[in-house]
């Protein structure tokens, strides 16, 4: 048997990429899908050079609609499958996606979004939340994980797979281009070690025994005949997916409930929001921040109270609103006012964040 | 004429920079040479109007020059193929690869260039590179390499005591590779700590970093 | 130097030099081209369509008519563009992930329907744009960013072999050939048929042309050549496989 990729803890100086690779073999990750796209490229590129030294596999497929149904039929088989996308090829990912949201089967798909729409800009973006935690015909059933350091990707990406295998939606790290190239310094570690149990994985198809005889065959299915079919089916997703939810939202807060506004950011941004806010605190400002970690589901009760107790949010993100729309949707009736920072495509620095936080509360 | 090769986010361009501006400033005429063909980030092309000014000849793209910077913004531009054939000192930042040094093969005479040495840049705070097994492990499949670099460092972190350990475990790589280490670079705060030879009693190269605003 | 004098009359002189990089194949191909496109006189009604990957570098590369797509989806938008309007010449230029892997179904839906387009696919052995990663042309033991110890067919396969699966889906009428960046004179050849073909609506038409990529196989010139010339061509026959009429004998 190969040894572990990880053993002990030690810092590490990496680039966002590398970490998903060895986050993704720390997590027990059997096999990766995937086709060149920038800028996930690297997180192929490491996987490919380790993966062998360690009994793994790699498959690169023709395009991002293979990447995605082989990343599914690796789950069906019942090994820890995942792939890596951004922009155009998360597009064409939402066709697989929605089957393993029908189906309930554990992928995980690792997005470092990129610039929108069409093929635009390979940088940096946060224009793939809309696509990632609603996207494809459905009502999104997914988890999604939005990460702001490098620490953060490799202790989200593990968790990812666990909450996939445990849970048993499609789960998402959604990254983008920053996180992917940018270098700083983490800690990896070995999660069992740590006290983090690895869920285990399990085939669908494929189990021990002669199906009909031994036991009943696994067929599964995404096609139904009548409206009730279906009815009934998307019920009992919604009924489960809200029955966990509180159990998988995440998020981050500072004086959100004791301030009169309160700034809210996803990923990489809220770096930029948790400096400038911490700088104008200590000037005085009644300024606090909620940073959802995951877009979906989002900590709906926590946000709403924030919501009602601030007189106005500010959303800042890298999109024309997309952040927003959620936030916009879970905290419907509240009584702060929204008011927005859109930069798509663009990053938002700390200066810009206080700049604005400065003119609203005058 | 000196060409930094060596794994992902190892520092060369950050070293290649560093080396480029010291011999700048010792008086002599400098070449900077970006032959980074993998990736479209971190590389010299947010800094070369400051590098040029600083007196320093730069061979890189300009970003408005390129068209779908990362979906085809790797190229190699024609004037850097011609590098060696410039006067004064040529210094190469060469980006990583599966196929390392080969990247030199586009240059012309660089196979018969006498003057040229391959410098391997290694941080040991890299998962690949993080013993001396993995580092003459990793340096042997680079192809050719003449001297050894240590970068080890973690970023904002990094101590004296990172940069030592650093230095030590590069130092065993060379022996076992048989090839000496230039020199050790270390963020000027930390070189002042260490002093003018590292614990192996290599060179101390204090350095500025400027490649963190180099991110596209 | 002689470069001015030698560029075909379609060419857009303003957008030269061109953005490729030294010895890459992209400029003879297009160069072969562009003098078929001046010997036919068909400047004025051709529609020229690229992907994404190096060839979209070529974008602005020409004086007619040019849409940059999505990657693997240039057949169909210029299929779809000589449907609505069949007077039009239309010609899909694309590197061999964009052909042969995301839209390997286009190539052979088009193909099957026998379109009365002219696909020209370039194939250098990988992913230029991205860094180099393995395409379906990757040759077996051939080093790239996503096969780092060698291609191994036992696993990935062998190269695509994409003229002769194209010749085996398209009906009579179709054109299909595999030249080489080695050969321009020859090239220029196929490429000028493939659009007489296209001209006289006889059926689908189809170039993959072997062509250089220096910077990502890391090769010096005399390197290059012999790659091109004698490790592509142990996988990939250079000629014409389909042809709806006599053979054509420039180059021989």
């Amino acid at each position: 048997m190969p040894e572990k990729p990880i053993k002990g803890e030690k810092r590490y100086f990496m680039t966002g990429n590398e970490v998903v690779a060895y986050a993704a073999l720390a997590a027990g990750a059997d096999i990766m899908y995937g086709y060149p796209i920038t800028p996930q490229n690297e997180i192929m590129h490491y996987w490919t050079r380790l993966a062998p030294r360690y009994g793994k596999d790699f498959l690169q497929t023709e395009d991002e609609l293979s990447a995605g149904f082989t990343t599914v039929g690796g789950v069906l088989a019942g090994k820890k499958s995942f792939t890596a996308t951004a922009g155009p090829g998360n597009t064409l990912m939402q066709e697989p996606v929605s089957m393993a949201e029908a189906m309930r089967l554990p992928i995980v798909v690792v997005i470092q979004q990129r610039g929108g729409p069409s093929t635009a800009t390979v940088i940096y973006s946060q224009q793939e939340v809309t696509m990632t935690t609603i996207g494809g015909n459905g009502e999104g059933f997914r988890i999604v994980y939005s990460t702001a350091t490098h620490q953060e990707l490799f202790d989200y990406t593990i968790k990812a797979f666990n909450a996939a295998w445990k849970y048993r939606f499609p789960t998402f790290v959604l990254g983008d281009g920053y996180q992917a190239k940018m270098r700083e310094s983490l800690t990896m570690y070995d999660p069992e070690e740590k006290g983090i149990p690895i869920v285990p994985s399990e085939p669908y198809v494929g189990k021990p025994g002669v199906p009909g005889v031994d036991r009943p065959p696994g067929q599964y299915r995404n096609t139904y005949n009548v409206e009730e079919e279906l009815y009934e089916v998307v019920e009992n997703l919604a009924r489960d997916f809200n029955a966990i939810a509180p159990e998988v939202a995440e998020y981050e807060s500072l004086e959100a409930g004791r301030s009169d506004l309160v700034v809210v950011s996803h990923g990489v941004i809220s770096r930029a929001v948790k400096e400038a806010v911490s700088e104008l605190r200590e000037a005085g400002a009644s300024v606090g921040y909620f940073r959802p970690v995951t877009l979906r589901p989002l900590a709906e009760k926590e946000l709403r109270d924030a919501a009602n107790k601030a007189k106005a949010m500010l959303l800042v993100e890298s999109a024309n609103g997309q952040m927003a729309r959620l936030i916009k949707d879970a905290a419907y009736g509240c009584k702060a006012e929204m008011i927005p920072l859109y930069k798509p495509g663009m990053g938002i620095t700390a200066e810009e964040v206080a700049a604005k936080i400065r003119s609203i509360l005058g | 004429m000196e060409a930094y090769v060596g794994e992902y986010a190892s520092g060369k361009s950050e070293v290649a920079v560093n080396r480029a501006l010291m011999l700048s400033r010792a008086g002599r005429r400098v070449t900077l040479v970006d032959l980074d063909i993998v990736e479209p980030c971190y590389t010299l092309r947010p800094i070369k109007k400051e590098l040029t000014a600083a007196g320093i000849q730069v061979l890189a793209w300009e970003t408005r020059d390129t068209v779908g910077l990362g979906e085809t913004g790797n190229v190699l531009r024609a004037e850097n193929r011609w590098a060696l054939k410039r006067p004064g000192d040529i210094i190469l930042d060469i980006g990583y690869g599966v196929e390392g040094s080969r990247t030199l093969n586009l240059l012309e005479g660089a196979s018969e260039d006498p003057d040229l040495k391959v410098v391997a840049v290694i941080n040991t705070s890299r998962p690949m590179t993080g013993s001396v097994r993995e580092i003459v492990d990793y340096v042997r499949q680079l192809g050719r390499v003449d001297m050894l670099l240590n970068n080890t460092h973690l970023g904002d972190e990094t101590t004296a005591e990172t940069v030592q350990e650093g230095a030590r475990f590069v130092a065993g790589a060379a022996e076992s590779l048989g090839v000496p280490v230039l020199a050790t670079a270390a963020v000027e705060e930390v070189a002042a700590v260490i002093g003018f030879e590292d614990c192996v009693g290599n060179p101390v190269w204090p350095i500025k970093r400027y490649m963190p605003h180099t991110l596209w | 130097m002689s470069l001015q004098l030698a560029m075909p009359k379609s060419w857009r002189v303003d957008t030269k030099p061109h953005k490729f990089c030294p010895g890459c194949g992209h400029g003879l191909v297009l160069k072969a081209l562009g003098q078929a496109i001046d010997e036919l006189g068909i400047q004025d009604r051709t529609v020229y369509g690229c992907d994404i990957g190096c060839s979209l570098l070529s974008w602005d590369f020409f004086n007619f008519d040019s849409i940059q797509t999505h990657h693997g989806r240039t057949t169909p938008v210029i299929t779809g563009l000589k449907r609505a309007n069949p007077n039009l010449i239309g010609i899909a230029y694309m590197g061999d992930g964009g052909g042969y892997a995301i839209g390997s179904q286009h190539l052979v839906n088009a193909a099957s329907r026998n379109e009365k387009i002219t696909v020209i696919l370039v194939n250098n052995t990988q992913y230029g744009m991205t860094g180099g990663q393995m395409a379906p042309t990757t040759m077996p033991g051939q080093k790239t960013e996503t096969s780092p110890y060698g291609r191994d067919p036992e696993k990935t396969g062998y190269p695509t072999q994409g003229p002769e699966m194209v010749a085996a889906v398209t009906r009579e009428g179709a054109y299909v050939a595999r030249g080489t960046v080695s050969n321009p004179r020859q090239l220029r050849g196929f490429i000028k048929k493939a659009l007489e073909n296209q001209i006289q609506g006889r059926g689908f038409s189809f170039v993959e042309v072997l062509s250089t990529c220096p910077t990502n196989w890391r090769t010096n010139a005399e390197e290059t050549w012999k790659f091109v010339e004698k490790e592509m061509t142990r996988y990939f026959k250079v000629g014409e496989i389909k042809v709806p009429e006599p053979r054509h004998e420039e180059g021989k």
